[in-house]
């Protein structure tokens, strides 16, 4: 297993590396050979992987499945983390652990049931996106660039999924930064393409500040870095084998075992055990912090409110890029990150129903705007903002159905919309690079195959019953709303008990009573149907758009096709768009698969599917669709008149203002978001770096230059001494001896 | 005076090189082809390197004027490398015709050095310095004939013989003093080392920083410290480029070894006066090394700037030296050491490549003749960047750690709460960093100047591959020393072994002696 683990990453970096060296010269327009071959393998390890992770699983199936692996040391520090006198006794109650430690950054990797899934998710999904790009960058002057990018990607993604450490899953996190930011800026000749991946790069620094920000404060808070325990022995020796280490510490419990030393793991076994998250007197104060930090981190590279902006405009990079990194994976790595904390946020209510809040306003918030774009790419790209809210949605309710309805989203959403962006590049292709709805239309004769792979991708994501998207969904709409109840029921017996007016002042502040979470939540779950309702309109309205009415295309589309190396992971990701969510719900595998993962082995729960609840959902799913046919299908007849309708086309008689207020203006131009950061943000800071630039240019380096003058000045000074008189040097050798004598005499 | 067997025994070396050197100025003579004469001339300095390799590490010796010690080895040998690497330079480069004169006179100049490190006895060492400075006179003139040329020389000459009276005169009065010019005694003999805490209690006593000042000016010549630097610029001008790189070497070991010598055994322990005197003359040379060579435009004189700036470097080894009798000075005369070896090493390559690019049929002389060598000659541009690099201290090269021990020992001083010159060495540590980094300035103008111009039509070079060797030997030499700078500081630390145990006389007075007592 542990080759396993190293294989997957190792291989699209030695795909990367080989393609960066070889590929300007000698591959040329065969560049893709090493990656796709790389990332072909590495899946072949992840499916190998999730099947061993479960065998291991059934032989050790007490609290879970880890096993960290052990590479190398990067950093030690002896003892560099001294608790504070209040942490004292935090370490104290634990099993001896060691009052000061060191810092060690390992290169830990682990194998866990997450972590599996998160690989065979990431690499199924880049191999086909890999085989689509063949056919899609064919002729581009980058051909072999993309595909060094492209390997990078998927080496930094699967590190980032696969690493057992804080750090090193910072420093991943940056890597899919940097190859995100690559990517959008592909074609970096566009103005447009080098400003988004500007504007992506920025305003994920923000989210990333958070994330090393929560970093910090976990190393200062538990001593380490690590996911996992790690045993030093007395021989000096890291043991970090989970088997191990358990039956150390039983031993040590024991007392037969004097000499070693743990330290347990952030999200170690040892850890989960005793639940002991909160730490020293402020100890939910710092939990509180590290989890909202771990969001905005999260925030940023997931695109939720307030930093989903650099996600639309992200969608300048080429079309597979747009399908992987910001559809599929690369915008999952937050929802990863939190599912991975699962144990943090736990011990700490408020710092959930804050990530619910984020996730149910940001779906709500994308789907509208998502409602009147006309660039089916950005259509897809509000609409991928507004899926990964509701994964947020559902991570925020804290149960164990929630967080696994969340990732189960996760699985599926990635396929449905990997599948819808491929179609969309196919379409792109087609066309000649435009992707304006309004240009073209009536495609399903010219693209069959584009047509009927799309169609698969927009039941999907709309959650018509029986398709991916509608198992999922379904499933965090009823983690929401049992999550409701269940706070209201703890509510009323709160209120009997009168606990909350007795417990210690300091943790109100920190702590929302039942009563208001109850109907926050409550308040969520309408939305999240409401949302549902949006979705399944704004999908087939993109659908028919594209694919029906009268039949156009544009000037630019000289020669509509679609090759055999596209149309193929297209039929790929639609066969698993429809089925896939069916086949693991009625295995009931995403919920029972992923409890093996320690960290969120809690409680045990099977998911069951709510009749009321999934009926519900498939009316409001199917209403939307017929919303969508009736307005789009056939004349449309209504549409112009809507528009006006809610663009307040009427009011423009008594104020032509309000049109710029009106709800179709709002979603149109995304509730003026960007013009908003614009003024507040951008504006100010700009006009600051301007001001510095020119004390700069003018006041420092003025200065500097002046400094830099003065030796110069200096020099010619005493250059004029040396004249070339043979008297004149003789008398200066002498005066300056009469000199120094004096001096010295004076000195004395 | 008694001068045993043993003596003349562990002079052999020395005497070779000499009895070589009257071979060749007399054979010279008889031979008018002269093709085999450096052979000639590099057959005893090899068999004075076997000599010098073979005494290494000899336990201490005093016997009567000469002295066998760690010092005197690593000076040997430095000599003796500097001779060999001067014979490569020259080989093709001199005058067929002056070819033994020059080869003959180069001889004596590194057996001088080598008595120069042995000396224990001042007015033996003023016998070693005048053998370097004598042949450099006749060196200098052989050189080029022309009226620059001369010029130079006759300025060397008369400034040297100044800078030798000075010496002189400052000899006298530490003789008049001690009753005798032996440095350290051996059996029953007493030298001034011996006789010091005597001198420092009399009442005369006082005279002796007088007398020490006047040999560090004697000295100060040799190693172009400011107010006795005048003669550097234009004598490197006028001179060639393998005169110049001799002449930036050798005089500066030996003042710089005479000046180890006497600092560790004639000058009382923790000898503020002479260190605030040193800590000053450091400065100013150092500074005014900087300041002009910013101005140049010929590399020579550009060098000799350069070579003023490194003195200023050097003597903040000496000051160490002179502030602390505890480790951390002797550290500091091991660091002066360290200093002096790469800055022979980065001199020699530089000057090497100097003499390797011609420019319309003459030697390398502004800095204009360099242009665009990189396109024309990548590896001696390549080469020369190295040295100039190392020169301007620049990690990892080797010059860089120089700079680095030199530095840093300063900086302990001044960071030490207990003593009492902590402020002049923060001055000092201060002064040393800024130099640094305007030295830069003009290094770093020759690499612009060989890498970002565009190349002259003609610049050829002269197919000289002793010249090349040179350049190459060093520059690499400056690199290995850069990745491993330990191992060359551990062999020249053992010269710290010989710790000073002359009392300490905190406030040593002078008694004023007034403006008659300075020769005019």
């Amino acid at each position: 297993m542990e080759w396993l683990v190293v294989l997957i990453p190792t291989l699209p970096l030695v795909a990367a590396i080989v393609t960066a060296s070889l590929g300007p010269r000698v591959l040329r327009s065969q560049s893709h050979l090493p990656v796709v071959i790389a990332l072909a393998l590495s899946l072949l390890c992840s499916l190998v992987l999730v099947v061993q992770v479960q065998r291991g699983y059934t032989e050790n199936s007490d609290t879970g499945f880890e096993v960290p692996i052990q590479l190398w040391s990067w950093a030690v520090i002896e003892d560099a983390h001294v608790p504070e006198i209040s942490g004292l006794t935090a370490a104290g109650k634990s099993l001896d652990e060691p009052i000061t430690r060191p810092f060690r950054v390992d290169i830990t990797l682990r194998a866990d049931a997450l972590t599996a899934t998160m690989l065979a998710m990431v690499t199924f999904i880049s191999t086909l996106v890999a085989l689509f790009s063949v056919g899609y960058m064919h002729d581009d002057r980058g051909y072999w660039r993309f595909f060094t990018y492209l390997g990078l990607f998927v080496f930094s993604m699967t590190m980032l999924v696969s690493v057992s450490n804080f750090l090193l899953l910072f420093v991943f996190w940056e890597g899919v930064g940097v190859c995100s930011y690559l990517l959008i800026g592909f074609w970096y000749t566009r103005p447009s393409a080098a400003a988004a991946g500007k504007k992506a790069f920025l305003v994920n620094r923000v989210g990333d500040f958070g994330l090393i920000i929560a970093v910090f404060l976990i190393w200062t808070t538990y001593g380490t870095v690590n996911y996992h325990d790690v045993l030093h022995t007395p021989a000096g020796k890291v043991v970090v084998d989970s088997k191990t280490v358990q039956e150390a510490v039983s031993e040590k419990a024991a007392g037969m075992d004097p000499g070693s030393t743990l330290i347990r793991g952030v999200l170690g076994q040892s850890r989960i055990k005793t639940n002991d998250f909160v730490i020293g007197p402020d100890g939910e104060l710092v939990v509180l912090a590290i989890c909202l930090l771990f969001l905005l981190g999260a925030c940023g590279k997931s695109a939720q409110f307030p930093l989903h902006i650099w996600l639309p405009d992200a969608m300048e990079g080429p079309t597979p890029v747009s399908a992987l990194i910001h559809a599929a994976t690369m915008v999952t790595a937050g929802v990863y990150l939190v599912v991975r904390c699962t144990p943090l946020f736990a011990a700490c209510p408020t710092a959930q129903l804050i990530v619910a809040c984020v996730g149910g306003f940001t779906a709500l918030l994308a789907a509208v705007i998502a409602l009147t774009q006309f660039d089916l790419k950005r259509v897809l790209a509000y609409s991928t903002i507004s899926q990964l809210g509701y994964m947020f949605l559902a991570l925020g309710t804290g149960t164990m159905a929630g967080i696994t309805a969340g990732f189960f989203h996760l699985f599926t959403h990635a396929f449905f919309k990997a599948l819808l962006f491929l179609g969309a590049g196919s379409v792109m292709h087609a066309m000649g690079d435009v992707i304006d709805m309004r240009k073209f239309g009536g495609l399903r004769h010219i693209l069959p195959k584009t047509h009927l792979t799309f169609l698969c991708g927009c039941l999907a994501l709309a959650g018509i019953p029986l398709f991916s998207g509608f198992w999922s969904k379904d499933q965090i709409v009823k983690a929401v709303k049992e999550k409701a109840d269940q706070l209201e029921v703890s509510a009323v017996t709160l209120a009997d008990l009168d606990t909350v007016a007795s417990a210690p002042p300091e943790k109100q502040v920190f702590t929302i009573p039942p009563p208001w979470s109850a109907s926050i939540y409550r308040w969520l779950h309408w939305s999240a149907m409401f949302t549902a309702l949006l979705t399944a309109f704004y999908t087939f309205r993109a659908y028919y758009l594209t694919f029906w009415g009268r039949q156009y295309v544009p000037e630019e589309a000289d020669h509509p096709h679609e090759p055999a190396s596209m149309w193929r992971p297209l039929a790929v990701l639609s066969v698993c768009a429809l089925a896939i969510g069916g086949v693991l719900e009625i295995y009931h595998q995403p919920a029972g698969y992923l409890q093996q993962t320690p960290s969120l082995s809690g409680e045990s729960f099977i998911p069951k599917l709510d009749g009321e609840v999934a009926l519900i959902s498939s009316v409001i799913a199917l209403a939307g669709v017929g919303i969508a046919s009736v307005l789009y299908l056939g004349d449309r007849p209504f549409v112009g008149w809507l528009q006006a309708f809610f663009e307040f086309r009427w009011l423009s008689r008594v104020t032509r203002r309000a049109v710029y207020c009106s709800p179709y203006r709002l979603s149109s131009e995304k509730f003026y978001l960007d013009e908003l950061y614009g003024c507040v943000v951008i504006w100010p800071l700009r006009t600051l770096a301007n001001i510095s630039g020119i004390v700069d240019r003018w006041l420092i380096d003025g200065l500097v230059n002046l400094i830099g003058w003065l030796p110069r000045f200096a020099g010619w000074m005493v250059r004029s001494l040396h004249k070339g008189l043979l008297q004149f040097y003789a008398l200066g050798m002498v005066l300056g001896l009469l000199l120094l004598v004096l001096w010295m005499w004076w000195i004395r | 005076m008694p001068v045993d067997l043993e003596t003349i025994l562990i002079l052999v070396p020395e005497g070779a090189l000499i009895l070589s050197a009257t071979a060749l100025f007399v054979l010279g003579a008889a031979d008018r082809r002269r093709s085999w004469w450096p052979v000639c001339a590099t057959l005893p300095l090899l068999f004075a390197l076997v000599m010098v390799v073979r005494d290494w590490g000899r336990p201490v010796l005093y016997s009567g004027p000469l002295i066998q010690d760690a010092t005197g080895d690593t000076g040997r040998l430095l000599s003796v490398v500097l001779g060999l690497v001067m014979v490569l330079m020259a080989w093709r480069q001199t005058r067929r015709k002056l070819a033994t004169e020059f080869f003959g006179g180069l001889l004596m100049v590194v057996a001088g050095l080598m008595l120069v490190s042995r000396a224990n006895d001042l007015v033996f060492l003023f016998l070693g310095t005048e053998l370097v400075s004598i042949p450099t006179y006749m060196l200098l003139f052989l050189g080029k004939r022309n009226r620059a040329s001369s010029e130079a020389t006759v300025k060397y000459f008369f400034l040297s013989l100044l800078a030798s009276a000075l010496f002189l005169y400052g000899v006298s009065f530490v003789y008049g003093m001690s009753g005798t010019t032996l440095l350290v005694g051996s059996g029953d003999l007493l030298g001034i080392r011996d006789k010091l805490p005597e001198i420092m209690q009399s009442q005369i006593g006082g005279l002796l920083p007088l007398g020490l000042v006047l040999v560090l000016a004697g000295l100060g010549f040799k190693i172009t410290a400011v107010p006795f630097h005048f003669y550097a610029p234009d004598v490197y001008q006028g001179t060639t480029n393998v005169n110049a790189a001799f002449l930036a070497c050798a005089p500066k070991i030996a003042g710089i070894l005479a000046l180890t010598r006497i600092v560790v055994n004639v000058v009382p322990a923790e000898f503020y006066l002479g260190a605030k005197l040193v800590i000053v003359l450091a400065i100013v040379t150092m500074t005014v090394g900087n300041v002009c060579a910013l101005w140049q435009t010929h590399v020579r004189r550009l060098m000799a700037y350069s070579s003023i700036a490194h003195a200023g470097y050097l003597l903040i080894g000496l000051a160490l030296g002179l502030a602390s009798a505890s480790s951390g000075g002797l550290h500091g005369l091991s660091a002066m050491l360290f200093y002096l070896v790469l800055y022979v090493v980065a001199t020699l390559g530089t000057f090497g490549a100097f003499a390797y690019v011609r420019s319309r049929g003459e030697e390398a002389e502004h800095l204009d003749d360099l242009a665009g060598l990189s396109q024309t000659h990548a590896p001696i541009a390549a080469m020369l960047a190295v040295c100039m690099l190392s020169l301007a201290g620049i990690p990892p090269l080797a010059g860089f750690w120089g700079k680095l021990t030199l530095f840093s020992g300063a900086v302990e001083l001044a960071f030490d709460m207990t003593h009492p010159m902590r402020g002049w060495f923060a001055v000092l540590a201060v002064a040393g960093a800024l130099n640094a980094a305007i030295a830069a300035a003009y290094y770093l103008r020759v690499i612009l100047v060989m890498y970002f111009k565009p190349p002259h039509s003609d610049s050829p070079v002269t197919a000289d591959h002793g010249l090349q060797t040179v350049v190459a030997i060093c520059s690499v030499l400056l690199v290995l020393i850069g990745a491993d700078p330990g191992r060359l500081l551990d062999a020249i630390e053992p010269q710290a072994v010989r710790a000073r145990q002359v009392p300490v006389e905190p406030e040593l007075g002078m008694n004023a002696p007034d403006g008659e007592q300075i020769p005019e």
